[in-house]
């Protein structure tokens, strides 16, 4: 259908406008008739771009809801709902800890899921950003009136008219206009002008110059035209369309812990089933066994886990935001530390997206200009006379101006009129030179020449700031060929020397030098007018340049670039240490590409392309063995010719890849490449086309000055101050927070052991039960949130930035040593519940053989003289209250346990002494929960410090175990043990 | 970079000095092309046609694993017969880790074992170390069948013959013969203290004579007035080690309706008395006192109307005692409801 479109739109600019009246049947004149238009209307719909057919809002919240754990928690709910009336029908005072459990269990989860679900609903609404770009009026000629109707009911075959400051209503042929320019950066990021005329001038519908797009911008003229597409079928549409189209792939991470998740609902499912099993067979009835399901569901689910993983990401984004780096969608954050290939865009993230003089040549030496942001940089020498003659000329033909009142401004950052090269000089001039408005003043321009295509050199003629000096001074710049023509001599130190072949030859030198980098070279002459000839208030006529235009004196040339930033080179280097590839993508010619790559490091000093090797063994460039050179220029041209597995082929064998000339949907077809190579790519970009390249990314990075709105909805990530140097920094916090995570992760699993281990022994061994399912509920979602989440204001352990990123294959998040080191060895701390669970009973009257087996008559409600060891006799109220002590005891053991367990999990592999305990300062809410214990029961001290041995055994055989890991690396001890 | 550009004198000279490599390149199109650029900038970026087929962007997705490739996997991953793994582990590593394990397991149960060992030791079989949680005193009753419920009609001796199954059972350490040989006669009014004993010593414990509970003893009316629809209840107050209830006073038991006709329960009997004698307090536990007999309070609702259900409760009251507890029924009192038939 794409294709079919396709044809049409290139059939439409080409057809004359009699075949365009009749396929749309229109007239040029008059318009459609109103009666047609609204039929048309009724046929293809209003002019609006339609949001996709996508789930419907409350589809997305239930799956939200349906999780794997979500699922077991439902079903655990549902149990408690089941148990508790059951219960309450029978009379059982004690039911309605189940009413308050299932209550516990069901907040938790629509808590979870409205977070989630507005995590998703943050992230998606892309469509949005395309709607602003859409015109709300416009005026249309129906009927042969002219009417202002909105431009939603705008149908293909309408007449309309635009006019400057107008947004363009729909893809429209153009049939008659009058200086009229459009602005593309809407749809194609570049903001240079396009003028816009009824000639068809290119066969490509995209590049002639009858064709306006639907949500450009009109800047100036009017102009009439024939709608030919509208709403989803207009360019505009297909892209917003696509963009959306193209699914959220899951991040990395999210697939981390899906897999996670999937693990842990099996292994409860599995435990669950297994003891509800063995209960039926054990002889309990068949609610006992469900609520057995439920409650061991309950105990191994982490339930906290997916609040701790938000929190700790929302954290890393939080930091983030203060470098700059905004991110969207809290996943990307980690995604950014496995990104494995940036594809970086050149302008404005990898340079200061401001031309600026950079290199100088007079008196036949180069001289560099101070290019960096803050004008930090070293000067060059400003002694010369040369430069003086330079320095006027560069500053008396120019016609930019600044914008008024920017006194205090910094002159780098004032707002020019005019265009890029001459701001560049204007800034110069005022920064070497300084007060030019004022300089300008004092030379008195008399007539002037405007830069045009057939002349290429701008000249203006002035009187000299002496009074008495009646000549006129003739001052030119223009492309440095041009200008070389039309001079005689050349400035040398203040003095006029002949330009003699020598010369020419040393200009030719240091052009091919300047242009070699890059940059855009001017050259600049002047000449004083013989006083005679053009004597005071001679007419010098623009147009029939009647004045001298050769035999010029040569100044000099000046070169422009638009610079990298000062960060950039530094942070292409961690990237490089940190074994992320960086690929330059850009819209520029592949000189300024590879030049400014060069620049930055992204092509690194002494690396070759395949056409330098071939230059410098002077060999043909087919004979050289593509695998000896490392960097590679490829240029759009030539993409479009490669199939995909040649792409492939090249980013393969060249590490160091710059794209130029490429046209921003090329960089789909670059980032698509990569994702076949296996790795995790972050894209940068900023136009409207750039969209689906970001949403296609593992991680779309967009613009946040110079991005439009369309692609910073499609990013995940937007650097406020689009600067290369802040994807390095989000590196280095994805990094961090994966490796917390995994501390974070350890921490909340080990619990889960202890916490599960109750209810084994409560169900096989038939002790009165030591945990409750509400203190469970109470760990996870209240104490252990705290230190679980401080973990993730870890400090590095070593320097992250040197090492390759994670292979998302093999690195995983939860690896199988974690877990058995988790739940075997440290969540052994269930141990520590035991010993103070039967040191709470039997000092209480119950010794620890004589529970064994006391379910049964502990459960009887009806039994109210239970005899203890001593022959005491306990009615249920009083040991169910004795029960509850044991949960608390219970509680304060696992709590304990934890803190050390918290402490241990600070590091992986240092030893926490090297760390520092407390570096991380939010480890203390820790405390802060054991407050709230201590609350729960205050005469329980005596019982806080039974389980203190078994802390400390854990964190001495931690500290061993990273012993071990340290001094033996690779050993089978750091093999089992290293998580 | 079109190499069509190589017209222009100066590009000829160039091109006869330096052999054709790329920076000369640049001055060509510099040459050529700088001021278009200056016209047009050098950001132009040319959309193609090809951009437009949208079609080849989208994402295709990956192909699934069959079914079967799964199967396979698993099965490679339970037994890799190349590599002669189990699960991912060579015989050699299996040992080696269960070996660590077990020697883990083994230190951890034995840590546990010295715990427990260490807590037993601490521990004085004598009286426990705290008994908050069983104070105050819980009070039962008999006869006691899984609920609180004494509905019988006189006349239908099924009716009540499990009351009175179970009130023999419970009456039967209270035996005068029993009472006699293994307790010891107590006259005292007081509490029979005997803390000055070595601590392992037995205690001697006070008699408590069923036949002191009159008609209610069972001995004289072994239908305990069921027959007669006027029947007895026994109540006791729960053994706590060391307890001293009352302070010096002794309890007291006192029976009332809590729901129903307050006239329906007519005349209240208590055998012996209604309170429970000093004398047999404190308790020394089950090790120390070993024939000790709890004292019974029997109350015989000798005027019971018939056919009205009443809900009867029945309390202990004295210094100490709590006997309206809300979250606990049997502290201090116990509630049964009552039912006679003709």
């Amino acid at each position: 259908m794409n294709l079919a479109i396709c044809l049409l739109l290139q059939d439409d600019h080409e057809i004359t406008i009699e075949e365009l009246e009749t396929r749309y049947n229109t007239s040029v004149t008059k318009g459609l008739t109103s009666t047609f238009a609204s039929q048309v209307l009724e046929r293809d719909g209003p002019n609006e771009l339609k949001p996709p057919k996508g789930t419907p809002e409350y589809v997305k919240f239930a799956r939200q809801l349906a999780g794997g754990l979500q699922c077991l928690m439902w079903v655990a709910a549902v149990i408690c709902f089941i148990a508790f009336g059951i219960e309450v029908a029978r009379g059982n005072v004690t039911a309605f800890d189940n009413l308050y459990l299932a209550i516990t269990l069901i907040s938790v989860v629509v808590v979870t899921g409205c977070f989630g679900y507005y995590q998703e609903f943050k992230s998606t609404n892309i469509i949005a950003s395309f709607k602003n770009l859409v015109p709300q009026q416009a005026i249309v000629i129906r009927d042969g009136q002219k009417n202002q109707i909105n431009a939603h009911q705008l149908v293909v075959g309408d007449l309309v008219e635009i006019k400057g400051g107008d947004r363009v209503p729909a893809d429209i042929r153009i049939i008659s206009g009058q200086a009229c320019k459009v602005d593309n950066s809407s749809l194609t990021g570049e903001s240079e002008p396009q003028s816009k005329t009824p000639e068809c001038t290119h066969e490509n519908p995209l590049e002639t110059k009858n064709i306006a797009f639907f949500s450009t911008t009109c800047l100036e003229g009017v102009a009439t035209g024939v709608i030919i597409n509208t709403g989803d079928r207009t360019i505009i549409g297909r892209i917003a369309s696509l963009a959306s189209g193209v699914g959220n792939e899951k991040t990395p991470i999210a697939i981390e812990i899906e897999h996670f998740v999937d693990i842990i609902a099996g292994l409860a499912i599995f435990f669950g089933f297994t003891f509800f099993v063995v209960a039926m067979f054990i002889g309990y009835a068949f609610l006992e066994a469900m609520i057995f399901f439920m409650a061991i569901v309950v105990a191994y689910v982490p339930e906290g886990l997916l609040a701790t993983v938000t929190v700790c990401l929302s954290l890393t984004a939080k930091r983030l935001a203060r470098k700059n780096c905004v991110v969207k969608n809290l996943e990307a954050v980690e995604t950014l530390g496995s990104t494995s290939v940036i594809c970086s865009d050149k302008t404005g993230t990898l340079t200061q997206n401001r031309m600026t003089v950079a290199h100088l040549w007079f008196d036949n030496h180069v001289h560099a200009a101070d290019t960096t942001e803050d004008q930090s940089g070293q000067s060059f020498d400003q002694s010369s006379e040369t430069w003086r003659s330079l320095a006027r000329v560069a500053s008396l033909c120019n016609r930019a101006t600044f914008r008024p009142d920017q006194e205090g401004v910094p002159i780098p950052k004032r707002l020019v009129v005019g265009d890029a090269s001459e701001t560049a000089l204007l800034k110069f001039t005022e920064l070497t030179v300084g007060n030019i408005m004022d300089y300008r003043n004092r030379f008195k321009k008399v007539v002037e020449v405007p830069f045009n295509s057939t002349n290429k050199f701008q000249l203006s003629i002035h009187e000299l700031e002496d009074p008495l000096d009646l000549r006129y001074l003739l001052v030119m710049k223009g492309a440095p060929e041009r200008i070389l023509e039309r001079c005689s001599t050349i400035l040398i130190k203040g003095q006029e020397l002949p330009l003699d072949e020598q010369w020419s030859e040393a200009f030719q030198t240091a052009y091919m030098d300047l242009g070699g980098l890059g940059e855009r070279v001017l050259g600049f002459c002047h000449i004083y007018l013989n006083e005679k000839e053009f004597p005071r208030g001679y007419a010098f006529d623009p147009d029939e340049m009647n004045f001298t235009t050769s035999g010029l004196c040569f100044a000099g040339l000046i070169s422009m670039i638009d610079p990298p930033r000062a960060t950039v080179p530094d942070a292409v280097m961690k990237c490089r240490t940190a074994g992320i590839r960086v690929v330059m993508v850009t819209g520029d010619h592949p000189i300024t590409a590879r030049a400014i790559a060069a620049n930055v490091g992204i092509i690194s000093e002494g690396s070759e392309t395949v056409e330098d090797i071939a230059q410098r063994k002077r060999i043909p460039v087919e004979q050289v063995n593509k695998r000896d050179a490392r960097a590679c220029v490829i240029s759009g041209g030539q993409l479009k010719d490669m199939s995909s597995e040649e792409l492939d082929d090249a980013l393969r064998n060249h590490p160091e890849m710059v794209f130029a000339r490429t046209s921003p949907q090329q960089k789909l077809i670059i980032v698509e490449s990569c994702q076949r190579l296996g790795s995790i790519v972050a894209v940068t970009g900023d136009g409207v086309n750039d969209s689906p390249a970001l949403k296609k990314a593992d991680i779309g990075v967009a613009m946040g000055i110079a991005g439009s709105d369309a692609a910073k909805n499609a990013a995940d990530m937007i650097l406020l101050d689009d600067n290369f140097a802040s994807i390095v920094t989000g590196v280095e916090q994805g990094r961090l927070i994966f490796d917390n995570l995994k501390k974070s992760i350890a921490y909340t699993l080990t619990k889960n052991i202890p916490e599960l281990t109750p209810y084994l022994i409560y169900i096989t061994v038939s002790v009165p039960l030591p945990l409750g399912c509400i203190t469970i509920l109470f760990i996870e979602l209240a104490t252990d949130i705290f230190p679980s989440v401080s973990l993730a204001y870890e400090k590095a352990e070593s320097d992250i930035m040197h090492l390759k990123p994670r292979n998302p294959r093999q690195h995983r998040l939860v690896n199988e040593a974690l877990a058995v080191y988790s739940y075997f060895q440290i969540g052994r701390c269930s141990f520590a519940g035991f010993t103070d669970y039967f040191t709470a009973m039997a000092q209480e009257g119950w010794y620890p053989l004589l529970c064994v087996g006391l379910r049964s008559q502990w459960e009887n409600v009806h039994l109210q003289d239970v005899q203890d060891s001593y022959g005491q006799e306990w009615t249920f109220s009083q040991r169910l209250y004795q029960e509850y002590t044991c949960y608390t005891v219970f509680f304060v053991s696992i709590e304990i346990c934890q803190i050390s367990d918290v402490l241990i999990r600070k590091t992986r592999r240092l030893s926490v002494f090297q760390q520092g305990f407390f570096r991380s300062v939010k480890t203390h809410p820790k405390h802060a929960s054991l407050g709230i214990m201590y609350l729960n029961s205050t005469q329980l001290v005596q019982w806080w410090f039974v389980p203190v041995p078994y802390g400390i055994l854990i964190f001495v055989y931690d500290e061993i175990r990273k012993l071990g890991v340290r001094r033996y690396p690779g050993s089978w001890w750091d093999q089992e043990l290293y998580y | 970079m079109e190499p069509s550009s190589t017209e222009g004198g100066a590009e000829e000279t160039l091109l006869k000095n330096h052999p054709p490599n790329l920076p000369h390149k640049v001055i060509l199109k510099h040459g050529q092309e700088l001021e278009e650029e200056q016209e047009e900038l050098a950001e132009h970026q040319p959309l193609e046609q090809e951009d437009l087929n949208f079609e080849r962007w989208k994402r295709r997705p990956l192909p699934e694993r069959t079914l079967h490739q799964k199967i396979v996997d698993i099965k490679t991953y339970l037994w890799n017969a190349e590599t002669k793994e189990f699960m991912g582990r060579s015989g050699k590593s299996w040992s080696l880790i269960l070996l660590f394990y077990t020697a883990l397991y083994v230190f951890l149960a034995a840590m546990f074992g010295g715990c427990m060992f260490c807590l037993m030791w601490s521990i004085s079989p004598y009286h426990p170390t705290f008994n908050d949680r069983v104070m105050p005193p819980g009070m039962t009753m008999s006869p006691h069948l899984e609920g609180h419920e004494i509905a019988f009609n006189a006349s239908d001796r099924k009716s009540w013959k499990k009351y009175t199954k179970s009130m023999d059972e419970y009456l039967r350490p209270y035996n005068d013969g029993a009472q006699e040989k293994k307790n010891i006669r107590c006259a005292q009014d007081r509490y029979f203290m005997q803390d000055d004993l070595e601590e392992s010593t037995e205690r001697k414990a006070c008699q408590f004579k069923r036949s002191w509970l009159g008609d209610c003893s069972g001995l004289q009316d072994p239908h305990y007035g069921y027959s007669q629809g006027r029947p007895c209840v026994l109540l006791r107050m729960n053994r706590i080690l060391g307890y001293l209830p009352g302070q010096g006073k002794p309890i007291n038991v006192t029976c009332g309706v809590k729901k129903g006709p307050p006239e329906a329960l007519g005349e209240i009997q208590f055998f012996p008395k209604s309170i429970f004698d000093l004398k047999y307090y404190p308790y020394y536990g089950k090790l120390r006192h070993v024939n000790y007999s709890a004292p019974v309070v029997a109350v015989r609702f000798a005027g019971v109307q018939y056919d009205t259900h009443i809900q009867v409760q029945c309390k202990l009251n004295g210094k100490g005692i709590i006997n309206d507890s809300p979250t606990d029924r049997y502290l201090g009192s116990v509630t049964f409801s009552l039912d006679v038939g003709a």
